[in-house]
């Protein structure tokens, strides 16, 4: 849930809860004249600044799906002027929204140029942030040039966080991982970010099977980082690379464990290396199985799941996992 | 200016109902259906969806008030039936037993038509899990000749809980277990599809019983598609040497291009880069597959692992014309 309306529904559920105590001191309501009409900017504004801090999760749905599908037939200069007007960050994270449905169905070409730039430019950082969220899970990544780069610069942490986010659901709910471009500009945001919180949270669960051999350097190149969380999180992410970039991440994994001190960033060493091998890991994971003993039960569970033959990445996780719960 | 603007609103699609945030904030449980009538009659796919959330939320954990909403759905006609049993399907108090075993009862009563037997089966698919004796009730009334789409939405739903459970890394066996019987002994050849590829869904690894049992229905489903899901469930077969063996005899037996696909390429699935010797082999009793052998050993040769990776970059995933063949 967007962090806005968290601090409304624990209101929402407070006024539910004293409009329920004594039924006889509330009369019925009476039916509403429930009439549909065709929507107008002002119209939607007025209902969203109105029910966005309802307590029904329902209706809050309802009216952040009305505005997006409206968009397309919406007149676009009462659109764009309301949106460069409204300073309240809900009300503008569904106008970027907007504005980015009528760019996405390409009712109007410029609409999302006008969004990037209030997300890199905006005065207000929570105005920026809702303004981030509003391009989320869309082609916006493609279509923006080095906005996230940018983003990763900006001052407010929430605005970096939220620009991950993006980064993170755009690449494996648009793209599920198959267009390389956006592996690569989501690889590029998180190595030239100086927050390694954020580093870490784009790359730990980057799908990275369409990686450019020249983000896949820079991927290699993390794994020196001072922060313990980025060496874990690039370790992850090299698990997953292109077949004519495995060869150089397994010895880079392999060749890094035995100095490495951190338990977490050992652990992700050792599912990166079973990643790259499948099966064929598993001689190399016996070797390592010295180096400390308190990694020997992790790669005992490792070796055991790949020994069970799955060729599925997916599902040799879910083996593992189920190993270790079943012990 | 204006014209167009005018212009564009006309041509809006988008119905607003500004009156909603009333019915948001005053319907109840008793007000429910009346008030609701006009919202469906305007068919707004988004208000539609908005109704079976906040049917969902009026509902909330109390199973009385999801009881009464199975009586509705007894009769209820149309979007109605559908909109009471969605927002039943979505709410905290379907997952009581006393509600499950409402809904059941309803589905499996022979007083009411099958369609909305189907109905009520089908909102059973967000269960958590189901009882042995459901399962057993469920599986039961999917063999009878008569179940015809209520017979399907029972498959169905028992396949959906499958998967679900297996998500949570719960025990999937005693729901592939009935669904083995379904996909065996229905004398319908649409339902026992639908067990058949119910697996693909969560992929279970099977035990040597269970190969057994799929390795029946590869050998003797009369449907085509029906033995193509079969040789992909039993790639999964923890015993690796036998399955192989399996899809080499069914190979030389087998009649149908496409099954024969089938087994070839789910070769690799079950043993990877250690199958290349046995499809090797069948692109000798077939040669249309060598040219095929070939794409394989040299993408294993690249150095790619995992099935699925390998799956996505053969240059032709449909090779015989067989994804089309129902169109």
């Amino acid at each position: 849930m967007p962090r806005f309306l968290q601090g409304l529904r624990a209101l929402g559920g407070l006024t539910l809860m004293l409009a329920s105590c004594p039924a006889w001191s509330t009369p019925p309501a009476a039916k509403p004249a429930l009439n549909g009409e065709s929507c107008s900017v002002q119209g939607l504004m007025d209902q969203l600044r109105q029910g966005m801090g309802s307590s029904s999760k329902a209706y809050r749905d309802y009216l952040n799906a009305v505005l997006r599908e409206a968009a397309v037939t919406l007149p676009s200069g009462e659109l764009r002027a309301a949106f460069d007007r409204e300073t309240d960050p809900a009300m503008v994270e569904q106008l970027a929204a907007a504005l980015v449905a009528r760019s996405e169905r390409e009712a109007e070409k410029d609409a999302l140029q006008a969004v990037a730039r209030r997300a890199l430019e905006d005065r207000d950082p929570s105005v920026r942030a809702a303004t981030v969220r509003a391009m989320r899970r869309t082609g916006a990544l493609e279509k923006t040039g080095d906005m996230y780069e940018r983003l990763m610069r900006d001052g407010s942490p929430e605005v970096r966080m939220e620009a991950a986010q993006n980064l993170i659901e755009d690449n494996q709910y648009v793209y599920s991982g198959y267009h390389g471009p956006a592996t690569d500009t989501a690889v590029n945001a998180a190595t030239a970010s100086t927050d390694p919180k954020v580093t870490a949270k784009i790359l730990e669960s980057l799908d990275t099977r369409k990686l450019g051999p020249e983000a896949g350097q820079k991927l290699l190149g993390m794994l020196g980082h001072e922060s313990a969380d980025v060496r874990r999180s690039a370790a992850l992410a090299l698990g997953g690379v292109p077949a004519a970039q495995m060869g150089p991440a397994r010895e880079a994994l392999v060749g890094m464990y035995r100095g490495e001190r951190d338990a977490g960033v050992r652990k992700a060493l050792v599912q990166g290396i079973a990643e790259l091998g499948f099966a064929d890991a598993v001689p190399e994971l016996r070797k390592l199985r010295s180096v400390d003993p308190s990694m020997a039960p992790e790669i005992d569970a490792w070796i055991r799941a790949l020994e069970s033959g799955v060729q599925e990445w997916g599902l040799l996780l879910r083996e593992k996992q189920r190993l270790q719960q079943v012990r | 200016m204006e014209e167009a603007e005018a212009a564009e609103r006309r041509f809006s699609d988008q119905t607003c109902f500004p009156e909603l945030a009333r019915f948001n904030d005053g319907v109840t449980m008793e007000t429910f259906r009346d008030w609701a009538a006009p919202l469906l009659a305007s068919k707004d796919p988004l208000v539609r969806d908005y109704l079976k959330s906040k049917l969902a939320e009026l509902i909330g954990d109390d199973a009385g008030k999801a009881g009464q909403v199975v009586d509705w759905a007894r009769d209820a006609q149309g979007a109605e039936f559908k909109v009471l049993l969605s927002g039943l399907r979505e709410s905290d108090a379907v997952q009581r037993p006393q509600v499950a075993a409402r809904l059941l009862e309803a589905g499996l009563d022979k007083g009411l038509p099958l369609e909305r037997r189907a109905g009520m089966l089908s909102a059973l698919d967000s269960q958590k899990r189901l009882t042995p004796d459901a399962m057993d009730r469920m599986a039961e009334f999917a063999r009878d000749p008569a179940s015809a789409e209520a017979g399907w939405a029972a498959t169905r739903t028992l396949g959906r809980v499958m998967t679900r459970e297996s998500e949570n890394l719960g025990d999937a066996s005693p729901y592939l277990d009935r669904l083995i019987t379904i996909a065996t002994d229905s004398p319908d050849e649409q339902i026992r599809h639908l067990a058949q590829t119910a697996p693909l869904h969560n992929s279970p690894v099977l035990d040597a019983k269970t190969t057994d049992r799929f390795a029946r229905i590869l050998q003797s489903e009369g449907n085509e598609d029906g033995r193509d899901a079969a040789a992909q469930v039993l790639a999964m077969s923890s015993d690796k040497e036998r399955v192989l063996k399996l899809f080499t005899d069914s190979f030389n037996r087998e009649q149908s291009v496409c099954v024969r696909w089938a087994l070839f390429r789910f070769s690799a699935r079950v043993a990877g880069r250690d199958a290349l010797p046995v499809m090797a082999q069948m692109a000798t009793v077939d040669p249309r597959f060598q040219p095929l052998y070939g794409t394989f050993e040299a993408l294993y040769a690249q150095g790619n692992v995992d099935f699925i990776r390998i799956w996505n970059e053969l240059p032709d995933q449909n090779p015989f014309g067989c994804m089309d063949r129902h169109q």
